[in-house]
């Protein structure tokens, strides 16, 4: 793991606005992990803000509100940040905000219940995979460790800071819930060493002791990419390994995102589904960066066209997510998930450097994370021999782009490792 | 507006090819103006020739092959500086030419150029002179003088005289020897410099002096005229060697455990070779040698990847 220059400012200062007036919502039937949504409301049909508009569609799948009051337009392919065209139930808004009333019997509420609430609530991990939290918090085996992620370690983002800032406490009345079902015999709370206010206002609470945590311990780890990485994670705090294509609960833990908490209270104290997130909007082609919340759904393209965001320049990209693993889109006319943190306009910060031919300097094989010899990948990818990639395992990528980043040659090794997969998992 | 959509990373460090190789130019600087105090214009005439040799070869190959100019990556600079401080002061004009143009072409051209080739080119134009012109790159002259006066060179003087030089002529350079290797404090200094910034990996210059001390502390131990293990570290081309070539990222292995495995190996060739070989020094041909070696060491020292090792 190595530094990489964080860019968080001014991000990291900007209190949080609100836009939660969008005029129309694009809502892909698959923000998550597994089987898609399956819809069940109808063309022209009217809906209510956070009712149900799809069920799960699967085992593995979660189900999917309206995050205004409105009418179905239609229900029709449409942009997919991650997956290129993806069906999305199209929602026209009507400007009339729901109030969400606390539930009395919180306390009350037995693990089946408060399992059941976030999985009607379509909760998903917020940090980037999208995996349904309600099978997350259901492991086939014991869970000693809870680790509660809120290192956000891609450079710009800030949406996962400023919620620690700004609500530490519904954060831990999200995790007080998370410990109540899964009953962790220890909590690791980690957070990045660049983020001073939410480091104090969490030793404070813990302080306090005011929730029925057990074991609570904050980890402040320096700053690094990409320590929030699941796997690196786990290891870095519990030494545990998690083996090849295996889960965190079969070294017995279990990691949760900050945001994903947040919303985990947020279902289970005010019956709100997962239907607002936090995105930061940053980049040196906007005019002022943001934090916002937003519904889930708007696209990036009204919140210029409603004069949220303006550009200062022309920006030469738009991303999805961090500036390390993100994705980089062809036009502003796609919606926020569940999923994303943060969308990134650059301009002069892009790099269009030519690729040059490979040193062998093994700076890649350096940085690896996963221990990989990312220049074999290369090799083999621009040979075409494909059959070579699974034997020098080209599975266990996370893709984390320290590779790329730092290559000295400007190979874009990560888009040599994603050709590769595609050829070694036989989907080409 | 017009979007550039490419896969990620979206940022990129600031680490490039001809900023590494700048950045061995630069840690070498010490080393070349001692080279200069020591052996004055001899030592201009030498450097300077070298590293044009090497810049005009592989432009004149490169238009050749067709190739776009390669001459701002530095890299053919580099092997010219690097060639000129394996060099003796007094070595004909015709040879460092010479020289230069084959460590280009049969290093490095003939493979296919930067990043292909198999041996460190430097090394390889250098072991061709020692091979074409061995009474010219085995004599020596004395530091300081403008006429020549020759003299050993210390692992010489060890090897044939068992005469042992002291450590501070050899930490300053006033001793004689190739341009560059004659000062244990520039390369150091340079080495240090180099690791500071992470241009090269620490693996593989510190397995090479675990690797020197340890033996030469066993060889000392048995009769002090093997020369101690300082004498050792600091004489010859070890240092040359160590931080500068056994470093070249091009020719070296690309898994952590191959790099303590090459260091490794050049450690035992070089004693092997100055102990019990017909020449004092073995730096150049024990890097060489373990050059060779660098895809069968990649292919047994492949890393299993994180989580692996449990099963």
């Amino acid at each position: 793991m190595i530094k990489v220059e964080e860019k968080k400012s001014p991000q990291h200062n900007l209190k949080t606005e609100k836009f939660l007036s969008p005029k129309k919502l694009y809502l892909p039937l698959r923000q998550h992990i597994g089987a898609a949504s399956k819809e069940i409301v109808k063309e022209k049909e009217e809906v209510e803000e956070a009712q149900v508009l799809a069920d799960l569609g699967g085992k593995v799948s979660s189900c999917l509100h309206s995050p205004k009051k409105g009418k179905v337009v239609s229900i029709d392919y449409f942009n997919h940040p991650n997956l290129g065209r993806e069906r999305a139930i199209i929602v026209e808004c009507q400007d009339e905000e729901k109030k969400y009333f606390e539930r009395k019997n919180v306390t009350q509420l037995s693990k089946k219940d408060l399992l059941n609430i976030i999985k009607e609530a379509g909760i998903v991990g917020m940090g980037g995979a999208g995996f349904p939290t309600h099978i997350k918090l259901n492991p086939p085996k014991k869970i000693d460790t809870l680790i509660i992620n809120g290192c956000e370690c891609e450079p710009y983002l800030a949406a996962d800071y400023r919620l620690m800032v700004e609500d530490i406490e519904g954060i831990f009345k999200g995790i007080e819930i998370i410990a109540k079902i899964i009953e962790p015999e220890r909590i690791f709370f980690c957070v990045e060493n660049n983020k001073p206010e939410a480091i104090k206002k969490i030793n404070s609470i813990l302080a306090l002791k005011k929730y029925h945590l057990p074991l609570t311990q904050l980890i402040v780890l320096k700053s690094a990419y990409p320590q929030g990485g699941e796997k690196q994670l786990i290891y870095k705090v519990t030494k545990r390994k998690v083996p090849p294509q295996s889960l965190p609960f079969d070294v017995g833990c279990l990691v949760h995102n900050v945001a994903t908490c947040f919303s985990i209270y947020e279902a289970v104290y005010f019956s709100k589904p997962l239907i607002e997130r936090i995105v930061t909007f940053a980049g040196d082609a906007l005019e002022t960066p943001k934090n916002l919340w937003v519904k889930i759904g708007t696209l990036v393209s009204e919140l210029f066209e409603r004069g949220i965001l303006k550009f200062k320049k022309e920006p030469k990209k738009v991303i999805f997510g961090g500036p390390m693993m993100g994705i980089a889109l062809k036009n502003l006319d796609y919606p926020i998930l569940k999923t994303t943190g943060g969308v990134l306009f650059l301009s002069d910060e892009v790099d269009f450097e030519e690729e040059k031919k490979c040193l062998h300097c093994a700076k890649c094989v350096d940085v690896c994370p996963m221990g990989l010899v990312p220049l074999e990948f290369v090799k083999y990818v621009k040979n075409k021999e494909y059959g070579h990639l699974n034997d020098i395992f080209i599975k266990d990528c996370i893709e984390c782009g320290m590779c790329s980043f730092i290559c000295p040659a400007k190979i874009p090794i990560v888009h040599y490792i994603k050709i590769g997969k595609l050829y070694a998992t036989g989907s080409k | 507006m017009q979007l550039v959509v490419s896969s990620s990373p979206h940022l990129r460090s600031k680490i490039s090819t001809s900023w590494l190789m700048y950045q061995v130019i630069i840690s070498l600087i010490p080393a070349v103006c001692v080279s200069i105090i020591l052996f004055n214009w001899r030592a201009c005439f030498v450097i300077s020739l070298s590293v044009l040799s090497c810049v005009i070869s592989e432009e004149i190959i490169l238009r050749i092959r067709k190739k776009p100019s390669a001459i701002k990556d530095g890299s053919a600079a580099l092997t010219g500086l690097l060639l000129a401080l394996t060099l003796p002061p007094t070595i004909k004009w015709y040879e460092v030419i010479l020289g230069g143009f084959f460590a280009i072409f049969f290093g490095k051209q003939i493979f296919g150029g930067l990043g292909q080739n198999i041996f460190n080119p430097a090394l390889v134009g250098r072991a061709f002179l020692a091979a074409a012109y061995p009474q010219d790159l085995t004599t020596w002259i004395k530091p300081f003088h403008f006429e020549a006066i020759t003299c050993a060179t210390p692992l010489a003087l060890r090897k044939f005289d068992h005469v042992i030089t002291p450590i501070k002529d050899l930490f300053l350079g006033t001793t004689g020897g190739c341009l560059g290797e004659t000062s244990a404090l520039c390369l150091i200094l340079g080495g240090v410099y180099l690791l500071v910034r992470k241009v090269i990996d620490w693996r593989i210059p510190l397995s090479m002096i675990l690797t020197v001390s340890f033996i030469s502390s066993i060889f000392y131990f048995l009769n002090p005229l093997n020369g101690s293990v300082l004498f050792h570290l600091l004489s010859g081309g070890f240092l040359l060697g160590a931080f500068f070539m056994a470093t070249d990222p091009v020719t070296t292995p690309v898994t952590k455990k191959g790099r303590f495995i090459f260091g490794i190996g050049c450690g035992i060739l070089i004693m092997i070779i100055r102990y019990f070989g017909g020449l004092p020094e073995g730096v150049m041909y024990s890097i060489i040698f373990m050059n060779a070696f660098v895809p069968l060491i990649n292919r047994l020292t492949f890393p299993k990847p994180f989580g692996y090792e449990r099963k």
